[in-house]
């Protein structure tokens, strides 16, 4: 049953200048079964080239975003039938194991969105600045949609067919974590959080969020909400 | 006399410019043309300016009314950024839609038995492999 499911897993990656790490990711990935996208978002080196490991490679023709990148992998993941989509980052934080479990509790839990926490497994290690920053966007997100998450902005996310086509982003930068979740308690579809390992290291800490960038995130989540 | 006349051609723009857009940003519009009325009535009842402005601690009339065209330009500005952020709405779109259309016409290109596993290809616009 397990077997059957994972041919129709695809896992969306959105990588922009990855290509010293991205090969190592797909092969993580791909090696358990699951088909893999990787929607290159313009990148100026060679992360198109560096993935040819994957199933599908999308180059998008400049640098959009992550949130664009994810859409767009998203949209093809649909078209070819997915019934399981897993978001993923290209960095390497995230461990391909943990991708079996969330798709395992999308089935136990009959839910339609199976969300990463790093909080809900053993300690971190991070740093504290980091950490805070974390707790605060996830009490932000908590009280902006009402959803009761440990970890709001954790990249590793499985969903059904029906779950992704709730989706819409059009948050094109980081911004779209939170639209995703916006749009889960907009749908009113069944959620469930899973524990998850996050592997930190020199160069996914690197490519992490500061402070200024969740104020960014702020002031896109602000102005998203002055036009239609 | 000059002056208030040019004021409030002025803001009589800003007014028909914010009603134009009340579709897109209603929240906008609607400060816009706030801030246009309150304009226009102070530049012509300079009075009540000089009234409300010492009210909420300004000074003088005309100070107001200099405050209240800055708060235009702002809210102008933010219009701007929000009209931005819809074209790169629209650029997204196409670039998905550009990237995705790509995607098929290699994918129609090649006959199945000939995808490889091909670095070369895929830096020329992405890489396609089937298991």
């Amino acid at each position: 049953m397990e077997r059957n499911l994972s041919s129709q897993v695809w896992v969306v990656i959105a990588a922009y200048n990855e290509a010293s790490v991205i090969h190592r990711v797909i092969s993580d990935v791909a090696c358990r079964g699951y088909s893999v996208i990787v929607v290159d978002d313009g990148s100026s080196d060679h992360t198109a080239a560096a993935a040819f490991a994957a199933d599908r490679v999308i180059c998008h023709p400049i640098n959009l975003g992550q949130g664009a990148a994810l859409q767009t992998g998203m949209d093809y993941a649909l078209e070819q039938g997915a019934k399981v989509i897993v978001t993923f980052d290209a960095d390497g934080q995230h461990r391909a194991a943990d991708i079996a479990r969330l798709v395992r509790a999308l089935e136990i839990a009959q839910a339609d969105f199976a969300l990463g926490s790093r909080f809900l497994g053993g300690p971190i290690d991070l740093p504290r600045s980091r950490l805070w920053l974390l707790k605060a966007a996830t009490l932000f997100t908590q009280l902006s949609t009402g959803l009761r998450l440990s970890d709001t902005h954790n990249g590793l996310r499985a969903m059904t067919c029906r779950g992704a086509g709730a989706i819409r982003l059009r948050q094109n930068r980081m911004a779209h974590a939170s639209e995703i979740l916006s749009q889960i308690a907009t749908s009113g579809l069944k959620y469930v959080e899973v524990p998850v390992n996050i592997e930190y290291n020199i160069y996914s800490l690197a490519k992490g969020q500061r402070l200024g960038d969740a104020l960014m995130i702020l002031l896109d989540l602000f102005a998203r909400r002055l036009y239609r | 006399m000059i002056a208030q006349v040019v004021l409030s051609l002025l803001l009589i723009a800003v007014a028909i410019y914010a009603g134009n857009e009340r579709r897109r940003s209603p929240v906008v519009a609607a400060l816009s043309i706030i801030a246009a009325m309150a304009g226009f009535y102070f530049t012509w009842v300079p009075d009540h300016a000089t009234r409300v402005a010492s009210l909420v601690g300004v000074g003088r009339g005309v100070d107001l009314v200099l405050y209240i065209w800055v708060c235009i330009n702002l809210i102008v500005l933010l219009n701007l950024h929000l009209k931005l952020r819809t074209q790169m709405e629209l650029i997204t779109i196409l670039a998905r839609a550009t990237a995705l259309a790509d995607l098929r016409s290699r994918s129609m290109e090649k006959p199945e038995s000939s995808r490889v596993l091909d670095p070369a290809a895929a830096a020329q616009g992405g890489g396609e492999r089937l298991r």
